[in-house]
């Protein structure tokens, strides 16, 4: 007892604390040089990865919601009125049912197309950002040049099914069928969609002609 | 491509090896094989100078017009 209070006396518990701010002074400092340094070495590489691990989480995020869409589509459409009213995130249409059983596939189906259209997207990214696959060295590649190709294509095809969702609610609200909002629906952001379809094109186009021109310098002897 | 490079032709003639053309010329190896395989999309007036001032030959027995 006498030796422990000892231990835990005024100055020997001064003293232990001084030695542990030291210590974690000197691991911050230690911390701190070596992070800079790797960061500055390799700072687009460490962006790569952040956006490869944040790519890998939208990317289940946005598979979960297309299974799902597809999942209770398929599902109310078997199962019948009374549970469309809890379609996916809560959505109520079982108005959209009792009107039309067609119309109800119509709608789900383009919603589900615009789910599994995103998931696509983020499955090409992790496709190709992925660290072992990337290649700093030579980045203007045809293989990326593909990807925003692919990417560009993916989001006006996006943006056209989104507007045509739009379209077709506006038409169904018009014939008297009670229907949830647009970004319930995860139809919203049409024209943002295209409008990145469209930026993605022409980003590509200039990619293309880059990869060529890169091509024919190093094919130039 | 309609433009055909004779380089191997002219190279077999001189009895020169790729090896020794490359030392000569003062081009890479794989420089030198992109313009014999015909991958190659264009080629410097220094590099053609030097490759002719080597074979003792002419721009146009390396290179040859075909429709």
């Amino acid at each position: 007892m006498l030796q422990a209070a000892s231990f835990w006396d005024v100055d020997n518990f001064y003293q232990i604390r001084m030695y542990f701010y030291c210590l974690s002074i000197n691991i911050y400092l230690y911390l701190l040089c070596h992070l800079k340094h790797l960061i500055m070495k390799s700072r687009t590489n460490l962006v790569l990865k952040i956006l490869y691990i944040l790519s890998w989480i939208i990317f289940v995020g946005v598979c979960i919601e297309a299974g799902g869409s597809i999942f209770s589509a398929f599902y109310f459409l078997y199962v019948g009125d009374k549970h469309a009213r809890t379609f996916w995130v809560g959505n109520d249409l079982s108005s959209l049912y009792t009107y039309g059983r067609v119309h109800f596939f119509a709608e789900t189906l383009l919603i589900s197309i615009a789910s599994v259209m995103k998931a696509c997207i983020f499955y090409l990214i992790i496709k190709n950002l992925d660290p072992k696959k990337i290649s700093m060295s030579q980045p203007f590649s045809k293989e990326v040049g593909r990807l925003i190709f692919n990417i560009s294509y993916l989001s006006l095809f996006i943006g056209f099914i989104s507007l045509w969702g739009v379209k077709y609610k506006e038409w169904l609200v018009e014939q008297g069928v009670k229907m949830p909002e647009i970004q319930y629906l995860r139809l919203g952001g049409a024209d943002v969609w295209l409008f990145m379809g469209v930026i993605l094109f022409v980003l590509a186009q200039i990619f293309k002609r880059g990869i060529e021109i890169q091509t024919e310098n190093e094919l130039t002897v | 491509m309609p433009i055909i490079v004779n380089l191997d032709v002219m190279m077999a003639k001189r009895k020169m090896s790729l090896n020794e053309l490359s030392e000569k010329v003062d081009l890479t190896l794989a420089n030198l094989s992109i313009l014999k395989t015909g991958k190659a999309k264009a080629v410097r007036f220094s590099t053609l100078e030097a490759i002719c001032k080597v074979l003792n030959c002419q721009p146009g027995d390396i290179l040859e017009f075909v429709e």
